[in-house]
Order: C-alpha cells, then structure tokens, then sequence
C-alpha cells in the first residue's frame, strides 16, 4: 500500500438485514433474508410484486427517533444513521480540518409525499378529492395549496449536505450523482477522483433509497422487472437459481469515509477495510433496460485492469445479481468471457439474495460486504440459489466460503444503459472484526 | 489550470434554438417573460414546437421512453456537437475520438411535471374504483413513465446523439448550482484523465405547480417581469422563472485519441462548495476558482437571481474578490432555468469572450445601491476583452440553501500556439 492509495476507513449500512455493519455481515453469513411479504398495501393485482426487502419495524423506529426530524425526510434520516456510523468506524468524532471534504451522495425521490404507501394512499386520495372538487386548473390549485403544509419531498431539497459540512467543520465539494443502479459505484468513483486528484483528503459517499410505494411497484410491475415467485418470501430473490422470475426491490443506505492512505495514517489509522482499485464505467446505447454482455465484459476489464491487475488475480466476484432472467445470464455469460475456464472455481457472491434490490444503494451496501469479505476472509453464501442456473454455471454457495482474498470484483448495472464494475484490494492491514 | 476547452455550447431557449439568437436578444435588451399564463409568475417559456426529435430508426423506437425534457436535452446537444464540427446523425465518425473516451454529464432537477395531467384524473378516478390502488396504477399509468422520469435516461438519449459511450451521470438538483456542479464533475472526469470529452447537457422543463409552490416559500418567486423587477434592482422582488436545455461540449485540449479540437473558450477552473450558508459557499466557490484560474477575472456573469436576499448575498461574496469589473446577468432576459441556468450562462459567457461584448442585464433600471457598487452592464451590450478571462456563479434557491459553485472561462485567440489556430494549421 502507498500513501497514494485510497482506503476505505469507515462504513455504514441500514439494511433489511441489519441496521449496523456487523449486523448486516453476520445476516449475511447465516443467511437470514430480510425480504417479506410486502403487506402495507394490496398489491394482489399485480402480476409481481408482492415482496419487499423492508428496514423491520422496530429498526425504522429507532432509526427515525435518534436521526429523524420534523422537516426531514426519510431517505435524508437514513443517510444522517449511516453516515453517523460510517464517521464512528472511521474514528471521526468531530471536525476534521483541512480545507475541505468531498460529498458524493444520492438519495432517489421517492416522489411529492414521501417514501411510504399509507402516505402515498393519503397524498392519492386528497390528490383525487381535489380534482373532484376544484379541477386540475393550476391557478386553482395553486390556490387550494397555500396554506397547506408542503412536505421535504415537493421541493425534492435537501439540508444533508450542508448538514455535514457542519458536523465535519470544512466546506464541501459536493455532488449529488444519479446513474440509476450504479449509482452507488458511480458515486465511490467520483469520491475517489476527488481524493486522487488532490481536491481533498477525505470524502464521505453515501447513498439512501426507499420508495416502496403503489407507484413505484405498479411501475416495475408494467416493466415486469419483478419476482413472481410465490412460495416463501425470502426466497423471492433468488440470484443465479434456475427458477429465479425477478427482482425485489427494497429500501436500505449505506455510506463509506473514504481517504488517502497518507491521511489516515496521520490521524493514526492503519487499520483499514479495503483499498479502492480500478473501475469501469460505460454506458449502452443500444436498449433503454436490457443489459448487454458485451457491455458487462468491458467494465469489467477495464476495472480490471485499471488496478493493474489480470482476470487470474481477480479472487471472488460480487454480483450484481439482481435475479431477473435476463440480468444473471447476461452477467454470467460476460462473467465466462472475462474468467474462461476460472469461472467454474470462481466463487460468486449476490448479496440481493437476502437484501433485496436497493437500486443506487446497493452498489454501496455490497461494496461494505466486499471491503469485509476482503478483511474477514469469507465469502457470504447465496442461499437462494438452491437449483443453480446451468445456463449461467457460475460458482454459489449456500454456506459461506471461508479462504484468504485479495481482491474483490463488484459490479452494478442500472436502466438507461448503466454500466459500472470496481476491484476492491485487501489491505495490508485490514481492521480486524470487533469483539461482540 | 486546466488544459480543458470548451468546443461547442447549444442553447434551448424562449429565444429559439442556438447561443446566438439568445445572445443578440440579451444584447438588445429583450426579455422574453409571458405575463398571460394561469400562475402568478411570470415564465420565459420555449417554444415547444421548435423542437424535434431525430429522424432515423432507433430514434423512432426510442421515443416512447421520452418525455420533453429528452426532447429537448438532445436538441441542445446537437446544437453543440454542430458547433463543434461533429455530425450529430453521423456519431461514430471515425475521425472524432474513441468513443469509450466520451461522456455525458446531465444536470437536472426532480420538479417536472411527467404526469402533471394525468395523476389527478387518475386519483379522481380511483376514489370510485374498486381496484386496489397499486393495480389502478399498473393499469391506467401510461406504460414507461416511471422510465421517463430517471434522469440519467436524458443523458441515454444524450449519448445516442453524441456517440459518448465512456460514462453517463446526472448531477441532480440544487439549481444554478447544481448546473456547475456538473460542469465541475466533467472537468474532474477530463483531467483525471479518464475521458477526452464530456457532453454536459442542462434541462429545465416547466415545473409542476406543486414544486413551484414550493420553491415560492423557500424564497419567493417574481411576480412582475416589468423594468427594475430585473436582477440587481433595487425594486428587484424575487427570481423569474425559466425553461430551456443547454449543452456545453468540453475536451481536452490535446486529446490522445483525435486531433485537437477547435477551441471556442478555455474552461480553467470550475468548483461548487457546500458551506455554513449561501453567501460562506459563494465565496468559498470564487476564491477556489480565482486561485485555480491564476487571478482575477475580466468580466463577470453573474447569477443574479433577481432575490433581494440572494443578490446581496453573492455581490457580497464576490465584489471584494474581483474589483471593479463589467457585471451581467441572463435572468432578468430567459429567467432562472434552474439546473440549466449555469449552463445557459456559460454558453452565453462563451459568446462573450468570443465576440468582446458582455450584454446587459435585462430589467434592470436602477442599481441597488446597497450592493456595494457592482459595475453592471446597462442599456447596450459593453465592450471586454476577448483574450480576457470571464467568472461565472451559480447558487441554489432558497433562503437556506448553502450551495454554490464558481467557473472561470479563458477567451481564445486564434492565434499561433493557441488551440483555435492549432487545428487551422492541422487543416
């Protein structure tokens, strides 16, 4: 490792899985899925969709009253949880001096009333009460609005960043990026060139996403992107498995401290999680929602070798995985191009087997079960994937695989021709597990 | 500095379609504010039939996925990509660069109005119908909305146009700045060394009323587009609002892939900073670029929200770091865009340096003179110098905002040893 090599110095997750880093780890190494029947809305007409990867109720309530806030909105409360745990791991306590730090950051909105389906219920009753009694005219509701309270949502504003400027002490370079499903990569590599082109020394990345609303489920229903298993639950996301029929979308945050080797070691910390490699970014213009093999195989390589590394060096691979038909084979035929004859020996991991799909966010969260699959030397299980997929014949297990790795490939796609791969690298000294 | 030209801008504006209509407009003091609409503001809307949508077979299976903000992010991007001397229909021309070396940067907001006239009547609807509200949904929505409403998918469409296929991201929100936001993010991307040329394309279609309301308490709205209701008034009382899409095409001034490309301007330094508050970031934000440019600047374009509030606090922030220089902005002509207005206003600030004028700023009357003297351009366009180097600001809306980002742009010459005549002495 080299002054120059950027580490990753804390991490942050709220889950459906678990609500702490460590956590989310051990329901990861059990197993334990947190997608559920989605019963807080009668989603029955649906040709798919009646499951949901959802924070548990007793978490979202803690959540909300520790980081919550009369005019905050959820997804900005499930960034301030995890940001806070990503800044406790990293040991950053209070302002961090220096001219400035870098915020790479997405929250997907959820639309005008919010992330959750009672209150989506509310916003489309009064919205249709409304127009029964004045209309659509904008003059008269923009009448009919005054007065009324207009939710964080409206306005799609955020205080989040200068929020964290305030508790971190300096200006912030901040951006807040959208690539749809790999966003989350997107945004760890934006963080990165901040670091690596010199413009601060630390950088935070967080991501937060709930939207589990009728809208939003009615319309990854029409693209009919969603499982239609109708057994148990938990097994609706099933990655890889032959009878896999779609994904399941969930809510969840996670967020990384990012920054120079040298900085961490001048505040004393040795002990990391993983050093950031190479990436690949690409984006397909060929189809509006379909991946393309070709467009995954070249991501890949160029993460690849980006970290000045071979396909040989590459130790376990985790998948985007999001268990639709199309997404796993068109993965895993890209994952043969790249590996050849390895891919057979080649464990793959998916963590949207448990959790679910967490669109931006979980190209964050999976990089926090990447940078600990690198520290603790196992590789979590796909426990969904009971009957693999000849057709994609890549390596799951349904136990965890215990084995030193060195590095670790992570890959994220997303709608709108959204490419995006990245090689994590075990440091030298990894931070050891906590004792519990 | 930074070796990053800026080779092409397009503009979508209520003056039609290119920077030069909307730059001889500003320039005769036009303003182009509809009184009549069913709001109480007054909105600069474009003309929506003076924009198209390509012709060809993928453009036609495509267009289901777009909505009118893609319709007009990729008119401004053709509109820049011709001025660059690219062939939009043509984008995998071999002589133009690898096209893994592109890129698209979008900068937009979440406040369209994709179903503005089709929830209602559906939520009208369903307090009669039996079904199940997410079924309803399933069932009337009109099929990829919720695709239409992602807004890296502009950028999809973006990058048919272009031929970029090295990355595509939306920098999202946070107005004026957030448009600088993603102009700073292309330049990170080119000097990192990852892409040769980024396509940064801004859109701002009409905002629902809901996010207009909104946006009218977080600070409000003008109601007049009348003389001294202009930014920088002392009468000023609150931004106009805008529409428009603008592209501004960057490349490395010395690509490894293709010859050098013909420079319309210098991009030198470009930040955007979250502090304390909006005047803190303001400063922050100039004085990054200032010291990454090397000096002070020529001219300056400013944002000039027309906000009593904001207009104070960005003169405060910036007059005492540039000193007496010719001071403009667009808002009081086209209004304030959102995302799209720091795009706008870097086109417009382009044409500038290139013709050595700086325009007036439209609806401005009489110069608060608690703003602490900014030197702004009235009646007729002033002359600068083209060689000269021109600071541009962006900041967000809303009373406690506290973003803001800064650009320094670099006119060019043509003459020998400079990028404009390099590619004449390659031709």
């Amino acid at each position: 490792m080299t002054d120059d090599d950027i580490v990753i110095t804390g991490m942050g997750v709220v889950t459906p899985i678990g609500a702490t880093v460590e956590d989310f780890w051990e329901a990861n190494l059990a197993g334990r899925s947190g997608v559920v029947a989605e019963t807080r809305m009668d989603l029955g007409g649906l040709p798919c969709g009646w499951a949901a990867g959802l924070i548990p109720d007793d978490v979202r309530k803690e959540v909300a009253e520790r980081w919550g806030g009369p005019d905050r909105t959820w997804g900005d409360t499930l960034l301030h949880c995890v940001v806070d745990q990503a800044l406790g791991d990293a040991g950053i306590t209070g302002p961090i001096g220096g001219e400035a730090a870098g915020l790479v950051w997405s929250r997907v909105w959820p639309g005008p009333s919010g992330s959750f389906p009672q209150d989506y219920a509310v916003h489309f009753r009064e919205l249709g009460e409304r127009y029964r009694r004045i209309g659509n005219d904008p003059a008269v509701v923009l009448e009919n609005l005054r007065n009324r309270r207009l939710s964080a949502e409206a306005s799609d504003h955020s205080a989040f960043p200068v929020e964290l400027a305030g508790r971190l002490g300096v200006p912030l370079i901040a951006s807040r990026v959208e690539a749809t499903c790999s966003g989350g990569l997107r945004s760890i590599a934006e963080a990165v060139r901040l670091l690596r082109l010199g413009r601060v020394e630390v950088a935070v990345v967080a991501v937060s996403v709930s939207r589990n609303t009728q809208y939003v489920l009615s319309q990854y229903g029409q693209l009919m992107a969603l499982s239609r298993w109708k057994g148990d639950p938990a097994h609706s996301s099933m990655p890889f498995d032959r009878r896999r029929s779609g994904m399941v979308i969930n809510e969840s945050a996670g967020a990384l401290v990012l920054e120079t080797a040298a900085h961490a070691a001048r505040r004393g910390v040795t002990e990391t999680h993983a050093v950031v490699g190479g990436w690949g970014l690409a984006v397909d213009t060929t189809h509006i929602t379909a991946p393309q093999v070709g467009m995954v195989e070249r991501v890949m390589r160029t993460a690849i070798a980006g970290s000045g590394l071979t396909p040989d060096d590459i130790d376990t691979v985790n998948a985007h995985g999001t268990s639709t038909k199309l997404n796993d084979i068109t993965e895993a035929r890209a994952l043969h191009r790249v590996f050849g004859e390895r891919t057979a020996e080649l464990d793959v991991c998916a963590v949207k087997s448990l959790t679910g799909h967490g669109s931006a966010a979980s190209g964050v969260v999976e990089t926090v079960a990447a940078a600990l699959t690198l520290g603790r030397g196992v590789i979590p299980p796909v426990v969904t994937c009971t009957e693999p997929d000849p057709a994609c014949a890549v390596k799951t297990s349904l136990t965890p695989v215990e084995r030193p790795v060195s590095t670790v490939l992570k890959n994220s796609f997303g709608f709108g021709g959204q490419y995006a791969s990245m090689v994590f690298r075990r440091p030298e000294r990894p931070r050891p597990a906590p004792v519990r | 500095m930074s070796e990053v030209i800026v080779t092409g801008t397009g503009v979508v504006s209520p003056a039609g379609l290119g920077t030069e209509p909307l730059w001889s407009a500003m320039a005769a003091g036009r303003s182009f504010f509809d009184s009549d609409g069913p709001l109480p503001w007054p909105v600069a809307a474009v003309d929506r039939g003076t924009v198209g949508w390509p012709p060809g077979k993928p453009w036609v299976d495509n267009r289901k996925y777009a909505n009118l903000a893609a319709y007009w992010a990729v008119e401004a991007a053709r509109l820049a990509l011709r001025q660059a001397g690219r062939d939009p229909d043509a984008p995998d021309h071999p002589g133009w660069g690898d096209p893994e070396r592109g890129g698209t940067v979008m900068a937009v907001g979440s406040t369209g109005d994709e179903l503005g006239d089709v929830m209602p009547r559906l939520a009208g609807m369903a307090l009669d119908d039996p079904r199940p509200l997410a079924t309803l949904l399933y069932e009337e929505v009109p099929d990829y909305s919720y695709i239409r409403g992602i807004p890296s998918q502009l950028g999809q469409f973006v990058c048919m146009t272009t031929g970029f296929r090295g990355s595509n991201v939306a920098a999202y929100g946070e107005v004026a700045a957030g448009g600088l936001g993603a102009l700073a993010l292309a330049l990170r991307l080119l000097e990192s060394g990852e892409l040769e040329r980024v396509l940064v394309v801004g859109v701002a279609p009409p905002s629902s009323v809901t996010a207009l309301a909104s946006f009218d308490r977080d600070e409000p709205i003008g109601t007049e587009a009348v003389p001294g209701r202009g930014p920088f008034d002392e009468d000023r009382a609150g931004p106009l609002l805008g529409q428009g899409a603008a592209a501004v095409l960057l490349e490395r001034a010395a690509p490894a892939d293709a010859p050098a490309p013909r420079a319309l301007a210098r991009l030198l330094a470009c930040e955007t900073v979250v502090a304390a508050d909006r005047a803190s970031a303001t400063g922050l934000a100039v004085r990054a670029a200032l010291r990454r440019s090397g000096g002070r600047p020529d001219l300056w374009w400013a944002h000039g929200s027309g906000s009593q509030t904001a207009d104070r606090e960005e003169c405060s922030a910036v007059l005492p770091q540039v000193g007496a220089v010719p001071v403009t902005s667009s808002k009081g002509t086209l209004g304030l865009a959102t995302e799209c207005s720091a795009l706008i206003d870097t086109a417009l600030a382009v044409e500038s340096l290139r013709r050595g004028q700086l325009p007036p700023v439209g609806l401005l009357r009489r110069p608060d003179p608690r703003l602490g003297g900014p030197d702004t351009v009235t009646g007729t366009a002033r002359p600068v110098p083209g060689l000269g180097t021109a600071l541009i600001t962006g900041v967000d809306h809303g009373r406690g905002t506290a973003s803001a980002g800064a650009l320094v742009l670099g006119g060019v010459t043509g003459a020998p040893g400079d990028h404009h005549a390099r590619r004449e002495e390659e031709q």
